[in-house]
């Protein structure tokens, strides 16, 4: 019967925990730009995010945005009769490509190694899996292979000290999405740490298309790509034509 | 301006692209060469895909080679039997190549082929230009100019299939300028040249063609093959950026009539002999990409 009664208890108490902690702790953010549109003279993008937290002093903010997962190809080249030719090849699925993670502080300071490798903070965490079916033996070349091109490429990055905090009650950052980003939704994950444990999260998305000009052609190559293929033809026989036309005259 | 290339996804400065195509129809204005075997290495120095660059440089090809095809059909030096008989050719080979592309690609393996086609295949043209151009001033100072054989008979005229081509004075066999027209054809697309400098030795040395109608009929040709190049590359690879292709197109057209302005004026020899070294360079350029230690082994490539 005691121990009956000492369960209820620890129950009741795990039960008003959650219940507690979201009506304390509280975050609300908001993006510049929800929607990203790659049109003829995109650049890439630089988006605002921005929000209120219950913070206390000491409090911090991670925030991670993951992209579409999907394929990625790592080739290694050897030499071969002197040149240097891609001979081994692996695939990476479930890979991100797009990942940044952007903080106030170090990330080392914030969150135990541990606690970084569980929540995928940090982009030897992320949870991207070898294509069943290859077999390597230095994965671990491999796979710092794959972060050190996707940071090469500013498809993944670290921001530390990027994100402002404001009187422990307001907090801001930018987020860059270079000019080669891929089309999709991306996850904006923005979390709240006391003392390396999360209090509380908010979630947004950021929607990335092409649009205009550029997206148009994109469709037309993509999905009429033998009538594109006549049609660059055709242009380019008027334009060759069209000047024998004009320089004809001089 | 910079503008967001839809099949090479990327941006890129458009004047960058449009002074390569000015510098290229100037060298073609002026040297009377078609400068497509440059194109596709600059275009790679300036970051673009080798796929796309080699796709799209064959679609830019259409548009010089029909106003070129137009010019000298006004001086009626198109054979157009001949020149017919050598696209059946290209048609065959340019399809052959972009199969090979194709699976080339899938292999992993294509970036490093066309770098290898463009390394042998510059350095053979520069090199032979280079000689040939230096000799040809040596000559003149030396004040003798020497003239070779006009007509010369090997085992090539002995092939079956014999055909008459009026235009070109010649009684040979089909199956010559067929096969050198599925030789072009495959380099056309694998390499994004219209193979001008190929063709125009092949036909005066193996086919024994007049000099004077063997550019027209050869850009004839290349116009079928380019265009062939262009479809299938599109349908097949996705990789015709049109947008790059047109762009270059102006720029070209532009500088092939300041070229052809100027090319009265100065020295053919010269003029050949600092192409030769250009060309020589960038062959070089090419050559030290593929020997040098890479900084980084790895590469990756992210499926769209």
């Amino acid at each position: 019967m005691k121990h009956l009664l000492f369960y209820l208890f620890l129950i009741s108490l795990t039960l008003s925990i959650p219940f507690e902690a979201k009506t304390e702790n509280e975050i609300v953010a908001d993006l510049s730009q929800g929607n990203v549109e790659i049109s003829t003279n995109f650049l890439g993008a630089k988006i605002l995010l921005f929000g209120a937290y219950d913070g206390k002093k000491g409090d911090d903010i991670i925030v991670v945005v993951t992209g579409p997962k999907g394929l990625v190809t790592i080739q290694k080249k050897e030499k071969i009769f002197g040149m240097w030719i891609n001979t081994k090849k692996v695939n990476y699925i479930n890979t991100p490509k797009y990942f940044s993670i952007s903080s106030n502080r170090p990330i080392d300071e914030i969150l135990d190694k541990k606690t970084q490798k569980l929540s995928q903070i940090g982009l030897n965490n992320l949870n991207v899996r070898i294509q069943p079916g290859t077999t390597i033996v230095d994965d671990k070349t491999w796979r710092e292979a794959l972060t050190r091109n996707m940071i090469k490429s500013k498809l993944w990055s670290i921001n530390e000290n990027s994100v402002t905090l404001n009187k422990n009650v307001l907090f801001r950052s930018y987020l860059r999405l270079p000019s080669n980003v891929v089309v999709g939704e991306f996850d904006v994950k923005i979390l709240h740490y006391r003392n390396g444990e999360l209090i509380s999260k908010e979630k947004n998305t950021i929607n990335v298309s092409k649009s205009g000009f550029s997206a148009e052609i994109y469709k037309i190559a993509d999905n009429y790509s033998t009538l594109y293929g006549i049609f660059a033809v055709l242009l380019a026989v008027l334009i060759g034509w069209g000047t024998s036309l004009i320089f004809r005259r001089f | 301006m910079y503008i967001y290339l839809p099949i090479a996804e990327q941006p890129i400065h458009s004047l960058a692209i449009l002074g390569v195509g000015t510098f290229l129809g100037l060298i073609m204005g002026l040297v009377g060469v078609g400068g497509g075997f440059l194109l596709t290495p600059i275009l790679m120095f300036l970051g673009i895909p080798p796929p796309v660059a080699v796709a799209s440089v064959a679609n830019q090809l259409v548009g010089p080679s029909v106003s070129g095809v137009l010019s000298h059909w006004k001086r009626s030096n198109v054979d157009f039997k001949m020149g017919s008989v050598l696209l059946v050719g290209g048609v065959v080979g340019s399809s052959i190549g972009v199969i090979l592309f194709n699976f080339l690609g899938r292999v992993g393996q294509l970036d490093f082929v066309i770098k290898v086609s463009y390394v042998i295949f510059l350095s053979l043209i520069g090199g032979l230009m280079l000689y040939e151009s230096s000799r040809l001033i040596f000559r003149k100072r030396k004040g003798r100019v020497s003239r070779g054989k006009l007509h010369q008979h090997n085992w090539l005229h002995g092939l079956p299939f014999k055909t008459r081509f009026r235009k070109s004075k010649l009684y040979i066999s089909i199956l010559l300028p067929i096969l050198i027209g599925v030789i072009v054809g495959i380099l056309a697309a694998i390499m994004g040249i219209g193979g001008g400098f190929i063709i125009v030795p092949a036909m005066i040395y193996l086919l024994g063609m007049p000099t004077s109608l063997v550019v027209g009929t050869s850009l004839f040709q290349i116009i079928f093959i380019a265009a062939n190049t262009t479809i299938l590359q599109a349908s097949q690879n996705q990789t015709v950026d049109i947008v790059l292709a047109t762009i270059l197109l102006f720029g070209s057209v532009i500088g092939v009539q300041i070229g052809a302005r100027f090319s009265n004026i100065l020295k053919g020899e010269y003029l050949r002999l600092i192409l030769s070294m250009i060309i020589i360079l960038v062959s070089l350029k090419l050559l030290s990409d593929l020997v040098t230690v890479p900084s980084d082994l790895f590469s990756i490539t992210i499926s769209r």
